[in-house]
């Protein structure tokens, strides 16, 4: 009798110890919980949290509200607009404009010890010998150097001209306050510590003896440090007959048609067209407005598919490809951004603002005009007029602060929310490709051809043309919002210098028109009285309300809320929405539109539904 | 003959209406027998997601001490057990934006091939670290229970119950009822196949295989 007591002593103490153990969780609730957790904390549940979950009292909207809020859920959403956008460029993406690039080359000091002198490639110098390229000539150091190493002997140069034609620079990638009147603050190992995402390689702590250096030597030019430089014009006719005058590895340059016109004007060292027209333009403070080459490595974040908390490795690469790398880190600071503040959803194709770091401030305050303005030049244009605008960038954000992401509210009139970022105009490269991929992303639609005859055809006009008009009627109008933002750049084209028709560039005969009028201007809508802005044709009007413009229309159109439902409840779910879904959606897009277009309102409404409890079949696997 | 027919023909047509008519009296009107409603759920269903390759990364992470993915290369690294995530990151379908490689959403032989591989490797460290000789519970991740030398039934569902709430997010006691003596067979088996080594022992050897059954378990990569 004692021991059926106890047997049953010991069977009830067991069930208790069960319920409360599970608090009369079942399986599916579990189930729940984990899915919650995998899509709201990033991954399955610990033991710990299970043991949380189980406790009597866990109070589960509670623990959703919780993560709602988190950094994992931001990355969870965010990853399907990523995936949708696929922002990350390709290795062959390449950026190097002769205007950043500071290349340096090891000649012999007046000591005869070697020593690395940085240039730019293209610096115009008054001196006709030097000008253009390397500021040391043939006769001075024994060697001239055409796109590699020396070719001759070298020879120790004389003190006099070394110190005439070069000075020493406490550079911004080896002084964290090179912005200062006597800078002290030197690369040491400890800037590991100090500035955890700003990694040097170890070359750049040596000079060409080998030694750790505390300055470099720059070529007097580039030295300069002057916002801006008066446009130098040579008066040189120069031809492809030419000769090379002796010690020089290139032709002497040329007067640009923009110099010619503008003679001794003004002009902003941040465009290329400053660096083309101006000896007064130099690399800035602490050489901020150039990029160290040769041998000059950079930590490159290989954050792989997590965080920056959870990196994957790392790599090496020049400073060109760790600025790049930096573009692609933009959109993804964004977009958690707007996440975590649970900020209006139609801001990623809307806003002004964005999110950047140390090297992101140093690119956009000093460094995208440099593509500015080539070709353009030609027809006045000098003066970029930037997609964001240097001014608004923080001045005391420096490149070492890598790990210093911060929200830029207004990046000016032309920004729009990913749309301008050079990530998104260096990937889709075409206006064609970039109102693409956005028309796809945040409308769910596609352009597809039906069932069509392609019949031969000169109809220029592919809204016209047979079979093409098809998709072309729809496409052309909203790839004309791109019409101001250069194809394979991020360059902007005002209407000032680049009108819909440029009176300049009309031409009965087409086939003779100038080259600088075809770059911009389509010969086959050119006669005598008019021309037409590359990508404006089928809607004058779109290229002149520009990205923003494109933000206003796709945010504007009814198919947009729905169609963010639709992308959001399908990656939740694991599937796509179905005819049966219909109801369902429409009521999610009404909660999502009567909220301010948030996301956390969506998610919260979508992960509580019975659909995404339910959503998937709960046999047990057997194994 | 054509008589005969045509007096059948006739005699099928004449009209039932001859027959004597009954009168039908209608009943008084009752109330429906008591129902009960049932709700049917007419939302698509489908089998369950596989887990998104991020938060299959995070969770080994986790599982294996709340390491950094460099840490855990490092620690895994070794005896051939594993090589460099740039190896497995494709393969554990992850999207490749660089070149427009979309996410892989559903299972595939080299992924669970590389989500073996990996298990395999951690748990393997795991026990090593977990399973030695006077490592405190507390600093226990993974094999977070006492493991006795040839543990009976019951020391053993203490074990599976932890390992089971581990990676597949609920306890033993809600799996299927053979689960647990499944396991418990599977580790005897291990065990009794194996001598003590220079690593781990025939025992720890057996919570190494438990630990990896469990890591790939179709409903540790099912959400």
């Amino acid at each position: 009798m004692r021991r059926v007591l106890h047997l049953t002593l010991l069977l009830g103490l067991t069930l208790l110890l069960t319920t409360e153990s599970f608090a009369g969780r079942s399986l599916e609730d579990y189930r729940y919980f984990r899915a919650l957790s995998v899509d709201l904390a990033g991954r399955p549940p610990s033991r710990e949290e299970i043991a949380d979950f189980e406790a009597t009292g866990f109070d589960l909207d509670r623990w959703i509200e919780d993560h709602l809020k988190s950094a994992s859920y931001a990355d969870r959403i965010r990853r399907i607009y990523m995936d949708l956008l696929r922002l990350d460029l390709p290795p062959t993406v390449h950026f190097g404009p002769a205007s950043l690039i500071l290349a340096h080359v090891s000649i012999l000091g007046p000591d005869s010890k070697p020593v690395d002198v940085y240039f730019r490639g293209g610096q115009r110098r008054v001196k006709p010998e030097i000008d253009a390229q390397f500021c040391l000539t043939e006769d001075e150091i024994g060697a001239k150097f055409a796109g590699g190493g020396p070719v001759g002997t070298l020879k120790p140069v004389a003190r006099a001209v070394f110190d005439a034609r070069t000075v020493e620079v406490k550079p911004w990638w080896l002084y964290a306050d090179y912005r200062s009147a006597h800078p002290s603050d030197l690369a040491t190992y400890d800037w590991i510590k100090r500035f955890p995402t700003f990694g040097l390689y170890v070359r750049m702590f040596l000079g060409a003896d080998g030694a750790a250096p505390k300055s470099i030597r720059v070529c007097r030019e580039e030295a300069q440090t002057a916002p801006t430089g008066h446009v130098y014009v040579t008066g040189r006719v120069v031809t492809k007959r030419d000769k090379l005058l002796p010690g020089r590895s290139t032709r002497l340059p040329a007067d640009i048609t923009y110099a010619k016109s503008h003679k001794d004007e003004q002009i902003s060292c941040l465009s290329g067209t400053g660096f083309q027209s101006s000896t007064e333009c130099g690399c800035g403070v602490g050489l901020e407005r150039c990029l160290p080459q040769d041998g000059n490595r950079f930590e490159l974040p290989y954050f792989g598919p997590l965080d920056a908390d959870h990196r994957f490795g790392v790599s090496y690469g020049d400073a060109f490809m760790w600025m790049r790398a930096w573009w692609n880190e933009e959109p993804r600071h964004f977009l958690e951004h707007v996440l975590l503040e649970d900020a209006d959803w139609r801001g990623l194709l809307d806003s002004r603002g964005t999110t950047i770091n140390g090297p992101l401030a140093q690119f956009y305050r000093f460094l995208a005009s440099a593509t500015c303005c080539g070709t353009a030049s030609e027809l006045g244009y000098g003066e970029p007029e930037a997609l964001f605008e240097p001014t608004r960038v923080p001045a005391e954000l420096i490149p070492h602060h890598a790990d210093d992401w911060r929200w830029i509210p207004d990046r000016g009139p032309h920004a729009a929310g990913l749309m301008t970022m050079p990530v998104f105009l260096m990937k889709y490269g075409s206006r064609r490709a970039r109102a693409h991929v956005v028309y796809n992303a945040f409308l769910c639609k596609d352009l597809i051809a039906e069932s069509l005859t392609l019949t031969p055809s000169t109809e220029p006009d592919l809204t016209k043309r047979p079979g093409c008009a098809n998709c072309h009627q729809t496409l052309e109008p909203l790839a004309a919002y791109f019409t101001r933002v250069q194809e394979s750049d991020w360059t902007y084209l005002p209407a000032k210098q680049f009108p819909i028709s440029l009176p300049g560039c009309t031409t009965s005969d087409p086939t003779r028109m100038p080259g600088v009028c075809r770059n911009f201007y389509d010969p086959a809508f050119t006669d005598a009285s008019h021309t037409s802005l590359r990508g404006a044709l089928a809607a004058p009007g779109h290229a002149e309300s520009g990205p923003p413009g494109f933000a206003a229309e796709i945010t504007q159109s009814p198919e947009f809320a729905t169609c963010v439902v639709r992308n959001v409840a399908q990656s939740l779910l694991g599937r796509s929405l179905t005819t049966e879904d219909g109801e369902w959606q429409s009521r999610l897009t009404r909660t999502f539109v009567a909220g301010g277009y948030r996301m956390r309102a969506l998610v919260r409404a979508i992960v509580t539904s019975d659909r995404y409890r339910h959503g998937n079949d709960s046999i047990p696997e057997r194994q | 003959m054509k008589r005969w027919l045509w007096l059948v023909a006739v005699g099928f047509s004449a009209p039932v209406a001859a027959a004597p008519v009954t009168e039908v009296v209608a009943s008084a009107p009752r109330p429906l027998p008591a129902h009960r409603e049932i709700i049917l759920d007419a939302s698509p269903k489908e089998r369950r997601r596989t887990l998104p390759a991020e938060a299959f990364l995070r969770a080994y992470l986790r599982w294996f001490g709340g390491l950094a993915p460099i840490e855990v290369q490092h620690r895994a690294t070794g005896n051939n057990l594993f090589d460099q995530w740039g190896d497995y990151v494709t393969a554990l379908g992850l999207p490749d934006y660089k070149i427009d490689a979309p996410r892989v959403t559903q299972s595939s032989p080299m992924m669970l091939a590389t989500l073996g591989r990996l298990g395999e490797a951690l748990c393997v460290r795991a026990a090593q670290h977990d399973l030695r000789a006077g490592a405190a519970p507390s600093s226990r991740v993974v094999f977070a229970f006492d493991a006795p030398a040839a543990p009976t039934r019951a020391q053993f569902a203490a074990g599976f119950d932890v390992l089971h709430r581990t990676f597949l997010s609920y306890p033993a006691a809600l799996a299927p009822a053979d689960r647990e003596p499944r396991f418990y067979a599977l580790y005897q088996r291990v065990a009794s196949h194996h001598k003590e080594g220079a690593q781990l022992t025939a025992d720890q050897t057996a919570w190494v295989a438990i630990c990896a059954a469990l890591v790939m378990h179709p409903e540790t990569e099912l959400y």
